[in-house]
Order: structure tokens, then sequence, then C-alpha cells
């Protein structure tokens, strides 16, 4: 397996024509090996003997309930499960998570919803490393390098300047979120695990201190922008 | 129980207050009668003045004519003994009084009766005026007592009025407690009843009927309620059915309608199209999922997973949500959150809270489609948190406004769409209160008080 498009995905589903549209849309996004069940009996089968990378699960089937299957496909397989459910209750959700599936999308769903969970479910599980590619971990607020790798700022004039680990920790946050806001209780649980807002003073030190580092007017900040009463966001960002 | 005991204190005061009445009014009512009755009879013609009607005329008595009609009218006879004891005038005299008396006789009868007749004497300076009544029609009778007891009349007379007002006190008491036990289940029976317990009362004794009623009514209601239960069970589950069902062939609409929008062979027209069917289709979802919340919520059948909430950090991330990618350049949101509020949490379902706050927004982006200002303030007013969310649109209607602030929405009424009736079950379901309303500057504003953890 070369790429997560190398993936064998099981559709089960009692819907027939639901399962030609899954196939469709995963075939046209570049999937090579798709395949199909209508129900557990055939579901199980196709678990035995195709052994497939991930499951597309429906909650409700004729003989059975998805629920169940994945409970007894845990007993041999630790591939990743995507329930895709007409069953909206929150506890519904959270039992298909609490029994071990990656994720819970409730029906109808957009194609583009779909796609977006199976393939962070994909890469979660079989390809963790590869999710961000070095090059990625290094961009420029103007003339400013930020090397998210070594943890270092390299100013236009050569300058070097090592980010504290709480400086690191917002820093990474925002750069994930770009041109997003990132609540305060965001960036609190990034750095001290915590979202309680006692820590709001210290984030402001922070943010400071950090502005300092990567602004040219730390007084009047062009890139790391505070959004009153929300949060803070980056922008500006460009990789060279 | 209270209220029994309160209808029993209630009994014995007013027993006592009847005793006591009726006593008072005995003691009145005896003497203005004894008072009239002697007014007639002494006060009107006291014997010494139809005594002085008979005088001495040239020797001989003469009666005056109107002195004469008194005796007749309320007397029977008179006679006149001189000082030796023989009658020297008389007028009427039965013929068995005899015409002569021993100074014994006359003692006697000047005190009660002479031959069955009432007798009044008078002391006139040429003998004695005797007036006779009617045979039985006054009962004389010399009262004499211990002078003792008028001197201690004060003492005693207060005193019997205590020992009454106590005695009727003690039989009030009694009887009061026997229907205080036999009214006790029966209270019992109605509290249960507003409890909605069922309720099977001995129907034996004073007040089995009454108790027979009660079972009666209990069954009654117990057997309603079910009934009721029973049909909001079945409409909140064929409500959460059709949203269930309906779910399936509208991931098919939205998911080819999204397909044929995102091909790139198509015309533009034709994707555009497809573009409206994916978003109605989305609007029909959200649709199915709100009527299938309401429903739940309207009929308690929605369980709440309480923790604690921060509302601030909610409202943060809400709004932070909806910056970042729910909404465009028309709208924008600006977020007020109080200091004294930051350390506060609420017991609450984090989730529906978000629905919630989330609805509030998505109603006033929807509502003016050509953009606004949302303000969200989060104030604390102990014991409850306050959470405001306003805009700078177009506002509520009037009737609109009027419909969502009662208590339960009036179907004759403008409707307001299911978001905001979900708002006002969630806060309800939270033991908090919402008020929907205008602001004078133009927009609306939906206040949502909830209660504060305490500690």
């Amino acid at each position: 397996m070369e790429t997560i498009f190398d993936c064998k995905i099981l559709i089960v589903d009692d819907e027939p024509e639901l399962c030609r549209m899954v196939t469709d849309i995963l075939q046209r996004e570049g999937f090579r090996h798709i395949l199909s069940a209508s129900n557990c009996r055939e579901a199980r089968q196709s678990l035995s003997k195709d052994r497939p990378d991930c499951v597309i699960l429906d909650v409700t089937l004729p003989d059975g309930d998805g629920f169940m299957l994945l409970r007894e496909m845990r007993a041999d397989s630790s591939a990743p499960v995507l329930f895709l459910s007409a069953r909206d209750e929150d506890q519904n959700r959270l039992l298909g998570l609490g029994l071990g599936a990656d994720d819970y999308i409730t029906k109808p769903f957009l194609p583009l919803e779909l796609i977006l969970r199976l393939k962070a479910v994909l890469n979660r599980t079989y390809f963790p490393l590869e999710q961000t590619g070095p090059q990625e971990r290094i961009f420029y607020l103007g003339d400013t390098q930020i090397d998210l790798e070594s943890g270092t700022i390299t100013r236009n004039d050569g300058e070097q300047i090592t980010l504290t680990a709480k400086e690191f920790a917002f820093i990474e946050k925002l750069y994930e979120n770009t041109g997003k806001i990132v609540t305060i209780e965001n960036l609190c649980h990034a750095a001290w695990g915590d979202n309680v807002y006692r820590y709001e003073n210290s984030l402001m030190v922070h943010i400071r201190r950090l502005r300092e580092k990567i602004e040219v007017d730390p007084s009047a900040p062009r890139y790391l922008l505070t959004v009153r009463g929300l949060g803070y966001k980056l922008v500006g960002v460009t990789k060279k | 129980m209270k209220s029994v005991m309160r209808i029993i204190s209630r009994y014995l005061v007013s027993a006592v207050g009847v005793a006591l009445i009726l006593l008072a009014v005995n003691f009145v009512v005896f003497f203005i009668y004894m008072f009239q009755l002697n007014s007639i009879e002494q006060v009107e013609y006291p014997v010494s003045q139809i005594a002085e009607g008979l005088t001495v005329q040239n020797g001989a008595y003469q009666l005056s004519d109107t002195t004469e009609k008194i005796i007749e009218g309320n007397y029977q006879w008179a006679m006149l003994l001189d000082d030796a004891g023989k009658v020297i005038w008389s007028l009427n005299l039965p013929a068995e009084i005899p015409q002569k008396f021993t100074v014994p006789e006359v003692a006697s009868f000047s005190r009660w009766y002479l031959d069955d007749y009432p007798v009044y004497v008078w002391r006139r300076p040429d003998g004695l005026f005797v007036l006779g009544g009617r045979v039985d029609s006054v009962w004389k009778y010399n009262i004499e007592y211990q002078m003792v007891v008028f001197d201690k009349i004060f003492i005693w007379i207060p005193l019997v009025l205590l020992i009454n007002t106590l005695l009727a006190f003690a039989i009030a008491l009694v009887f009061g407690l026997r229907l205080y036990h036999s009214l006790k289940p029966l209270a019992g029976g109605i509290r249960d009843m507003s409890e909605k317990k069922a309720v099977k009362l001995s129907t034996k004794g004073l007040l089995g009927e009454l108790a027979a009623g009660i079972n009666k009514a209990s069954a009654h209601l117990v057997e309603q309620d079910i009934a009721l239960d029973k049909r909001d069970n079945a409409r909140t589950k064929w409500i959460a059915a059709i949203s269930h069902d309906i779910r399936t062939p509208l991931s098919l609409v939205m998911g080819y309608a999204s397909e044929l929008e995102s091909n790139a062979e198509l015309p533009t027209a034709e994707r555009e199209q497809a573009g409206i069917i994916r978003r109605q289709s989305q609007r029909i979802k959200t649709l199915v999922s709100d009527l299938n919340l309401a429903s739940k919520l309207e009929y308690d059948m929605q369980p709440l997973r309480l923790s604690p909430v921060s509302l601030p950090g909610l409202v943060r991330k809400i709004s932070a949500d909806f910056l970042n990618g729910m909404m465009d350049e028309r709208y924008t949101i600006d977020v007020e959150i109080d200091e004294n509020t930051q350390d506060e949490t609420i017991t609450g379902d984090e989730e529906l809270l978000t629905r919630a706050v989330s609805n509030l927004i998505t109603n006033s982006m929807q509502h003016n489609p050509k953009g606004c200002t949302i303000q969200i303030n989060l104030v604390k007013e102990a014991p409850f948190i306050s959470l405001s969310v306003m805009d700078d649109g177009i506002g509520f209607a009037e009737e609109q406004c009027l419909n969502l602030n009662q208590p339960t929405e009036d179907p004759d009424l403008p409707y307001s769409g299911l978001g905001l009736t979900i708002v006002r079950q969630i806060v309800h379901a939270h033991g908090g209160k919402v008020k929907f309303s205008n602001r004078t500057t133009g927009g609306c504003e939906v206040l949502l008080s909830l209660p504060l953890d305490m500690g």
C-alpha cells in the first residue's frame, strides 16, 4: 500500500442506490478498491475473505445492526470504521464512537464531507508521519521565517531567535488554523492542556512576547491579530 | 396534613365562638324580656299610683275612671282595709274573699297570694290598699341571697364564662380530633392525586363516599395520564421514524446534486441549478432534525447530558466557528463577555446550549439577507447568567414577539419557525427564562437567563 487510494474499502448499506453513489464518489476521488455489502451476512463474508482496510458502515441493517457488526469485527481486525447512519441521536453517535468507530457521519451528507473524513481517518491510520511534510513546517510572515521543525525564528537581518515551549505551542496552533480565529480556550488548551480561562492573563503575556519576535511593529501587529472577545488569528502566511 | 390541621383549628375556634355567642345572646334576650315585662306591669301603673286614684269625696270613697279602667284592664279586683283589718271599700271583690282579715292573714297575703290571686299592697293614711291580680298571671317569689354571693359577682361571672369556654373547647377538640382522623387519609389521597400517584383509600366509615369519589377520580387521572403519555410517545416515535426514513433518500438527492454541482463538464447554468437542489436539500435536512429535536423536547424525551458548562467558552467557540467559515462578509459578530462571568459555570447540556445559541445567530442571518451585525453579550446577574443575542436588522414582527414570549405558543398567532421554538425549549429544559424583543435602535434581541451553578 503506497497511498491511501490503494486501501480496500468496504461499504455496508442496505440501500443499493446509496452503495452505488458512495462507490461513484470514492471512485471519482481516486480510490481503486471498493467493495459493497447490503447486509450483515454479506459483510461478514467480505470481512473474512477480502480483509478490507476500511469499512463504511450503516447502523440499521436488515439482519442486525452496525454496532453489533463492529463489535464482532473488532475481535480480529483493527481496520478503521466510519459510521454512515440515518440515526442522528447523540446517543447513537456516542455509542458508535465508544465502540471504537473512527468517525460517525449522519445522513444526509455532502460527498466532500465523506471524502475529507475518510481521508483523514485513512491518513491517521496508515500514514501518520506523512500527514505534513517537513517543507510545510516552514513558513514566512513577511520577511521573517518561522521553522516549526527547529522551533526557531529567522529575521530578515539574519538574527535567529528561539521560541519558548509556550510560544511554540501558540504559533503552531495558530499556523494550523491560518486565517481562522483560534479561541482563547483553544490556545490555553494547546499550551497548558487545560481550557480553564484563568490562564488568559499569562496567554496575553506570551502573545506579546511572540509579537515582539515575529512582528515588525509589535504594537501594530500585521500577522498575529487580536479578535476582540474571542481570541487570535494568524494572517499573511506565505511560503517560499 | 397542614391544611387538615388548619381546618381543625378553625373548627375549634368557631365551636368555642358559637358557644360564647349563644351564651351572650341568651343573657341579653333574658334581660331585655325581664326588663320589658316589669315596665309594663309595674313601671307604667305601680300600685302606689293606683292607690292614689282612690279618694274620699263627701265622706264616700270615689275611684277615678282612669284608675278603674287600669284595674279592670290589668288586674281583677281592689279593696281597702282599715287599721282593724275590715274591708271598707272594694271593687269587683270575689265572693270567696272574706270581709275582715286578722293580722297574721294580712302578713301572709301581703307577701304571697290571697286565695291564689297575686296581690300588691300599698299603705295609705286611712288603711291598706290591696290590689288583686288575675289568678296564674304572676309568679311571686321572694328572692333572698347571701351578700357574699353579690360581693364575688365579678369573680364568678367571668369564671363561669371561662369554664364554659374551656368545656366548649374540650368538647370541640374531641369531635375535631375524630374528624381529623377521618379526614387525614382523604387529605393524603388528594395530595397523592395531585402528584399523579395512584390512590386507593378505604371506603369504610363516615367519609367512605368521599373516599370512593377520590379513588375514582384518581383512577381516572392515572388512566388519562397513561393515555396521554402513550399518545405523546407515539407521536414522538412517529416523528423520529419519519425523520430517520427521510435521511437515506435525502442523502441520494444531496449527494448527486453536489456531484453535479462540482462536475466541470456541465454548463454553468446546470451546475447552478444543481447547487440550488443541494442547498435546499440541506435545508430539508436541518428542518427534519429540528422537527425531531423539537418533538422530543416538547414531550421530555430528549435526555439532557448534564455537565458543568462554561458559557464564555461556549460563546467564543460558536462565534469563532461562525466567523471561521459559516458566514460571509455580510455578517459580523461582536462578542462582549463580562469579566465577572469568566469563572462561572452552569449545569447544562453543552450540545443543546450550542444549538440554542447557533439557532439565534442563524435566525439573525436568515432574516437579514442584506447583512447585519450580531452582538452577543454575556453578563452575570446572580443567580442567573444572562446571554443576549442582538442584531441591527429588521427585528421581529410584534405579534411574533408576543407569541414567543408566551408560556406555550399560540397556534393562531404567526409561527416563528422551529429554530426559535427549539431555543425556547432548550432554555426551559435548563430551568432558564427567555425573552424575545425588539431593540429601540432597530433589530431584535433575545435574552436567555440561565441559572448559575452555586458554590
